[in-house]
């Protein structure tokens, strides 16, 4: 069905795919799998006609496929569900499925009854009982998740491409899910799902193909691998230098930060962990298991629902962020530039961000100290820039990210949270940022570091905590975790 | 699915198609009361077609602004294209009967050339339509005092007929105002582009991923808006019978309120021109009834204020719990 022949494609400093081939069969379920980062989701985008592959060949349906637009391969009948779905809340099931296609009539108006009776048909066809003229915005996630394969299945769809489907949804509904695929695959479209879940992809897949780093590892029949394979393609890499040694002894200074069941969101429930002075403790699972909902709600972005918190020896039931920046909190978050730097503004600026009382003379912001501050953390975490005045949008990643540690390790005493704090940045810049965190800890910060990153969980954490699906399913020593024994309780089923 | 299943789940779309009516209708209707009781000449079939014949402008443009803002727009060229297409009526017109018809195609046409430019800026130059329509109006209201600096020309006694005369007892101008909004009523319906103008004002990423063509989409939204400042223009010149170059400054704004009323939300995809309509007639009716309590017109604007803001938080309020 879809033959791709070393497909390659670069970014400005980031090779995300070289050399990659993958052979997706009529009427298979093919499974795609990698950690964050290993270019699924670039080759996604490829496929669907979203980018322009730098080199290779890519052939559907038997004919040389070149797209010019998403839509272009969408009328040959690829069609990709993406994770965050293309759907419009306020419209109608029915409307959602047609848009852009509508039913019309003889005079070329749109035909509500066929548009109605047509969806009606075509979610049967999947085994959903959906009320047509409901808004999208009212029916769950599941539901949602339907009616943009229903819509797929109006364009004569040959290749679905699901992105990570089963991120959003749990339990039964995956069963349900899974149930419809293997429909869609009888009447002989070819389904690329993409997954990091092994249960999963034995579950529902008849071959898989493992990408790393941007290339391809392997394709197998599901029958021929087994799970510890298949972890084994994924992250086995060797360790470099990238980590700064550990100090001699497991440290083991005053607990800082004690949860005591806690809830937030809609999934995170139960936790209760343990933070001491002076160590880094990894906050290892899947995306989706919950962790940065977790990070939030102990930092006050989101609300706790049940449960309390235990900072610097006081119990706290609600937490806001300026109160935990007060108690010497401070959150990295994972997505620097919607939720953490001011990119239009200049490297001073974003550093002192929190703590502007610091450099306020009568008031009014006082440039001079702004800027000597912004200095010294420039040499200290060696930033490469112009100077204090740099804005940062024109930073690389690494460099920004160097920025947002930087404003948070000057002022956080007690906590720091670091979620995903290397996505997307260069080697050099990773190490950079391992090395400040290292320091942190031995000033006697709390570090909790959330990565999906296994290498760099076994390399830094002194303890790692495993979560999944909301829930803590473990807890590893960090000289004795492996990225098997990570990825079992990762993925397992949680333990009743 | 059984034929009962199907009848019940049909019942609920049909009235919730409506609910954005809703809170116009009691608003109007809670107007008339207090009229009523303040006046007994106030629910007088007479009263109300005055009313109706006052919605004419307003709803004139407000139906237009109904379809940027669906769209997830805005066009705040509005009154400046107002009364660049009054001046332009009654200055080309200038008295002389022949000429009316070649000006008031032109003029429409003009009005929907305008249009057509703002959503060919938007698309091209990938700036918000608020932006683009903003700068748009300076232009065209510069243009205007170019043309001219004060009332300018004059438009024949027959072309008075549009905005004071009545056929069959009803405002020849307000019936025009209802016809086009029924019009573009059924083709925001029927139409399958006029379907994709929800879709992309309730989210404009999901139409790009599902390939939905914006400019096309755009074109019509702002050449209809266009469309609908080049007839409130000639209406205007019709009733002042001649064209002035700020006559249409306070319209931008004012052309929202009614949208809003009407059940549109702000952030678009939802709501239609029908409210609108009936939100223009609301605050006519309101007005009026000021009128009949001798209130000024200043406190008329105060009045007004009050109403939109309160009838804003309702909708808000119901559209957290839906």
């Amino acid at each position: 069905m879809l033959t791709l022949a070393g497909i390659s494609k670069s970014f400005p400093g980031v090779r995300a795919l070289s050399g990659v081939d993958l052979k997706v069969r009529p009427g298979e379920i093919h499974g795609l799998l990698g950690e964050n980062g290993a270019g699924k989701s670039t080759l996604i985008k490829v496929i669907a006609g979203a980018y322009a592959p730098d080199e290779g060949e890519m052939r559907f349906a038997d004919a040389p496929a070149r797209w010019s637009s998403p839509r272009d391969a969408k009328r040959h009948g690829v069609h990709v569900v993406y994770q965050e779905f293309a759907l419009f809340p306020q419209l109608s099931v029915a409307e959602n499925i047609f848009v852009g296609q509508e039913r019309r009539n003889r005079l070329g108006l749109v035909d509500h009854a066929r548009t109605r009776r047509d969806a009606r048909e075509l979610l049967e066809r999947l085994g959903v009982l959906l009320d047509v003229d409901a808004a999208v915005s009212s029916l769950s996630i599941a539901d949602q998740q339907m009616v943009e394969i229903a819509r797929a299945m109006v364009h004569n769809v040959k290749l679905l491409v699901l992105d990570e489907p089963t991120a959003v949804i749990a339990g039964r509904e995956v069963a349900l899910l899974f149930d419809r695929l293997r429909r869609l695959r009888e009447s002989g479209v070819s389904v690329l799902f993409i997954s990091h879940r092994l249960d999963e992809v034995f579950a529902i897949c008849d071959r898989v193909t493992v990408l790393k780093d941007g290339r391809l590892v392997g394709t197998h029949e599901i029958a021929d691998v087994t799970r510890e394979r298949l972890i084994s393609m994924m992250v086995g890499r060797e360790l470099g230098d990238l980590f700064p040694a550990r100090s001699a002894e497991p440290r083991s200074g005053e607990t800082v930060l004690r949860t005591e069941g806690v809830a937030v969101g809609e999934r995170v429930r139960d936790i209760s962990i343990e933070l001491k002075a002076g160590e880094i403790v990894a906050l290892a699972g899947m995306v989706g298991a919950g962790r940065s909902e977790l990070a939030l709600g102990l930092f006050g972005g989101v609300p706790i629902l049940r449960g309390a918190i235990h900072l610097n020896g006081q119990r706290f039931t609600s937490m806001t962020p300026a109160r935990a920046i007060e108690l010497g909190m401070g959150l990295v978050t994972e997505d620097r530039k919607s939720q953490g730097l001011a990119m239009l503004l200049d490297i001073a600026a974003n550093i002192t961000g929190p703590a502007l009382s610091e450099v306020a003379r009568r008031g009014l912001v006082d440039r001079r100290l702004e800027n000597e501050i912004a200095a010294r953390e420039i040499g200290r975490y060696r930033i490469a820039c112009r100077g204090p005045a740099t804005k940062v949008a024109t930073m690389s990643g690494g460099n920004q990210q160097k920025v947002i540690v930087a404003r948070w390790a000057r002022i956080c005493k007690s906590v720091l949270i670091l979620d995903e704090p290397t996505r997307g940045i260069d080697v050099g810049a990773k190490a950079e940022i391992y090395r400040i965190m290292r320091e942190l800890a031995a000033s006697g910060v709390a570090i909790l570091m959330i990565s999906s990153e296994l290498t760099e969980v076994i390399g830094m954490a002194d303890r790692i905590i495993v979560m999944r699906a909301g829930r803590v399913t473990g807890e590893l020593a960090g000289r004795e975790a492996t990225e098997e024994s990570i990825m079992r309780l990762a993925t397992s089923e949680r333990a009743a | 699915m059984t034929a009962a299943v199907s009848a019940r789940m049909e019942m609920p779309w049909r009235l919730r198609k409506h609910t954005g009516l809703a809170g116009v209708l009691i608003l109007i209707a809670a107007v008339s009361l207090v009229g009523g009781l303040v006046s007994d000449r106030f629910i007088t079939l007479n009263n109300f077609l005055n009313v109706f014949e006052q919605t004419t402008d307003l709803a004139l443009v407000s139906i237009g602004q109904t379809l940027t803002i669906l769209s997830g727009g805005i066009d705040l060229s509005v009154g400046s294209l107002i009364s660049l297409t009054s001046c332009l009526t009654s200055g080309l017109i200038n008295n002389n009967p022949d000429r009316i018809i070649p000006v008031v195609i032109g003029v429409l046409a003009l009005g929907m050339l305008v249009g057509f430019v703002n959503a060919g800026l938007v698309v091209a130059l990938r700036v918000h339509p608020l932006i683009v329509t903003l700068g748009m109006g300076a232009v065209l209201q510069g243009v205007t005092l170019l043309y001219a600096l004060g009332p300018v020309g004059r438009v024949p006694r027959g072309f008075n007929f549009l905005a004071y005369g009545r056929v069959y007892g009803l405002p020849l101008g307000a019936t025009i105002a209802v016809l086009l909004c029924l019009l573009i009523a059924l083709a925001l319906r029927n139409l399958p582009l006029g379907r994709q103008v929800y879709a992309l004002g309730d989210d404009t990423n999901s139409a790009r991923l599902v390939g939905l063509r914006r400019t096309r989409i755009l074109m019509l939204v702002y050449g209809c808006s266009g469309f609908c400042c080049a007839a409130t223009g000639l209406y205007l010149a019709a009733r002042f019978g001649v064209g002035q170059p700020y006559t249409g400054v306070n319209y931008t704004l004012a052309s929202i309120t009614p949208v809003v009323l009407g059940g549109t939300l702000l952030s678009g995809g939802k709501g239609g021109v029908i409210g609108t309509l009936l939100g223009a007639f609301l605050i006519a009716l309101l007005n009026n009834l000021l009128n009949f309590m001798d209130v000024s017109k200043h406190y008329q604007l105060v009045a007004q204020a009050v109403i939109i803001i309160l009838a804003v938080s309702v909708y808000v309020e119901r559209r957290r719990t839906v």
